[in-house]
């Protein structure tokens, strides 16, 4: 199970010094790797994470823990354990398409295209962050810049992305190799929203920041604040079934 | 005592002038007076209708909800606000309120509906809702055996979900803490007709939407019931004093359906301006009058000066001579206005299509039978009638003796 994500890490150390030196390597491609490298961090293969967020706004503060599943890119399934009043409400990802589970009206509702960039569970992080159907290095040009401790990319869209988002730089700390920041800017250039890593941690062996901060700069006041309390990567046991519609609407207590 | 005596005389002199005068002037006070009772009665109405079906007269609300409503904006210290309330004599009921938007499902239906959060004894006090049940049962706070709380729908919901008394409802909204509300109700009643206020709304008992809604024991709105709307700008000033809570917006009834209020005041004044022009007309005809009698009675006049009469006694007496002639004809305005008013007031006439007046449907038209209906009219017929005699009355005194004896 580890073996293709090593040889992924392993692809990518290559290619790092190698790009530094040689100038026929071009830097976008060197980008994509990087940014490929970066979404797979907290996926790999496969996870299983525990995770708590925190959401935070002038009138009201909560905290929901949630355990979250995912295999490849294409299949995630997450479900809140607290609060009780929110326990058992699930979401599931599969390819481009997205369900939310209410088991208080044993509801299954799907989230239609126009809302992925809709708040997930009234948090800072859209629907669509979660899901990440936006593939970051398949859909936007990428453009990259380094300094001696940090590569900065600069991602923008391609005509044909639908996307909302008119600029994102993705900073990236070059001895560890973990996301620092994503800073999200709006057509015009406005800076709309700021997803800062934090606290890195070795998780299965792996160095990942544990905490992700989610700042929307125009709306005062407000915070989204993920915690991973656990994560392992390509865990066995994790199979197709388990992201199935079926399976949303299973009991759950 | 000579000088009423010689203007009735003076009257009686011309009586077909006096009559036609009268007739003009009593035809004022008749169309002024049914124009009074008619805008007073039909808003006055409207006013009755919208304050006890659901606004009431006054409506307390967290900072400026009423302008931009939104969840967290709620009331939290409610026993003291209540307490307050309870030592105003004026209020005669009121009833707190949460209000949310929300999504509806039923049986793969969906439709946007607005949650109600009601207090169901107090709400039955203040709004008529309690009345407006047209199948099932006006909920109570308890859940059933199931533990699931009691909805009452607008028709328009119970329609567009064909959802009936006994079956369930899926409610979804956001709570006030961002989180997702969700949860199945047992429709209890249906309420309204199709085209009323409460046509797309739910009704939960108030702890139930407080819980879907996770706000606590806070609430969105009092409303707050008064013997007469008339009353509810004056006791929102005594209540603000009262409760000295700067984030407690007090709102009279006039505030609240805003646009109604200035749609009713503009169509007033519209109607003031033409009962004006119905009036100045009159006052010509009165005019005209008081100057041909002046005009016919110059040596008259000039015989009174000769002999000494005081030139402030000719003017008292022209003036007198209209003013009995304005009073008689308010006297027989008021005789024939009192059966067309109360005609109006108990009958009244019944809109073939209702109006919408700033949002708010008038369906008929009726009179009121109040002081205001005569006095208001006669006040202005007797004022009138007297400012437009006062410039032929000064030149009535200012007829010398030579000049009258020239005239002629």
């Amino acid at each position: 199970m580890h073996s293709k994500f090593t040889s992924c890490l392993l692809f990518i150390s290559l290619l790092v010094p190698l790009s530094n030196n040689a100038a026929e390597v071009p830097s976008s491609e060197k980008a994509r790797a990087l940014i490929k490298k970066m979404e797979d961090l907290y996926r790999a293969d496969s996870s299983f994470a525990q995770l708590t967020m925190r959401v935070e706004s002038p009138h009201y503060q909560r905290t929901m823990t949630m355990e979250s599943t995912s295999l490849g890119t294409e299949k995630a399934f997450i479900r809140i354990l607290s609060p009780k009043k929110d326990r058992g409400i699930a979401t599931l990802k599969q390819d481009k398409e997205m369900w939310n589970y209410f088991p208080k009206i044993n509801k299954v509702i799907k989230v239609p295209p126009s809302m992925m960039m809709g708040s997930w569970m009234g948090s800072d992080f859209t629907n669509d962050d979660l899901v990440k159907e936006t593939t970051l290095a398949d859909e936007y040009a990428l453009q990259l810049e380094e300094t001696d401790d940090l590569y900065t990319i600069t991602l923008l869209p391609k005509e044909q992305t639908i996307t909302v988002w008119g600029k994102i730089e993705y900073t990236i700390d070059k001895k560890s190799m973990v996301p620092v920041q994503q800073i999200f800017y709006e057509d015009d250039g406005t800076k709309v929203r700021v997803l800062t890593y934090k606290e890195p941690k070795q998780f299965a062996g792996n160095l990942l920041p544990s905490i992700m901060e989610m700042i929307p700069l125009n709306k005062e006041g407000h915070k989204t604040v993920v915690i991973y309390d656990t994560l392992e990567l390509n865990v066995d046991g994790i199979t197709e079934e388990m992201f199935t519609l079926r399976t949303l609407k299973k009991r759950f207590r | 005592m000579l000088l009423p005596k010689l203007a009735f005389r003076n009257v009686l002199r011309q009586k077909r002038r006096s009559i036609l005068t009268a007739m003009s002037m009593t035809g004022g006070y008749i169309l002024f007076s049914f124009f009074v009772s008619l805008l007073d009665g039909s808003y006055g109405n409207l006013i009755e209708l919208f304050t006890r079906d659901h606004t009431g007269h006054i409506q307390i609300h967290f900072g400026n909800y009423l302008d931009r409503p939104k969840l967290f904006k709620s009331i939290k210290r409610r026993s003291e606000l209540e307490a307050a309330l309870s030592e105003e004599e004026a209020v005669q009921a009121f009833a707190p309120r949460v209000f949310a938007p929300a999504l509806a499902y039923a049986k793969e239906k969906s439709t946007p509906v607005t949650v109600v959060g009601i207090d169901p004894a107090m709400e039955k006090n203040t709004s008529m809702l309690f009345h407006k049940v047209k199948e099932g049962n006006y909920f109570s706070d308890d859940v059933n055996a199931d533990g699931f709380y009691p909805a009452m729908l607008g028709l328009g919901v119970a329609d567009s979900l064909k959802l009936n008394v006994g079956d369930e409802i899926v409610l979804i909204s956001q709570g006030a803490d961002g989180s997702i509300a969700n949860d199945i109700y047992l429709v209890s009643a249906k309420v309204g007709t199709k085209s009323s206020n409460e046509r797309q709304s739910v009704y939960l008992p108030m702890f139930a939407a407080q819980e879907f809604l996770t706000m606590g024991g806070g609430v969105h709105e009092y409303a707050i019931l008064l013997n007469h709307s008339d009353e509810a700008i004056d006791v929102a000033d005594a209540l603000r004093s009262r409760m000295q809570n700067s984030d407690w917006v007090l709102s009279p009834w006039q505030k609240v359906e805003e646009t109604f209020y200035k749609t009713m005041q503009a169509d007033q004044q519209a109607a003031y301006v033409e009962l004006g022009i119905v009036i100045f007309l009159v006052c010509i005809g009165v005019l005209n009058t008081v100057v041909m009698s002046v005009l016919e009675r110059t040596r008259e006049f000039g015989v009174l000066r000769a002999i000494g009469t005081n030139p402030g006694k000719i003017i008292s007496m022209v003036i007198m001579e209209t003013s009995i002639l304005a009073l008689f004809s308010c006297i027989l305005g008021f005789i024939i206005s009192v059966p067309i008013n109360t005609w109006f007031t108990y009958v009244g006439f019944v809109l073939p299509e209702p109006v919408d007046i700033g949002g708010i449907m008038a369906s008929h038209m009726q009179g009121v039978l109040t002081f205001k209906v005569f006095a208001l009219p006669t006040l202005v017929v007797v004022a009138s009638a007297i400012t437009v005699s006062i410039p032929p009355s000064i030149r009535a005194a200012r007829i010398t003796p030579a000049e009258a004896l020239a005239s002629h």
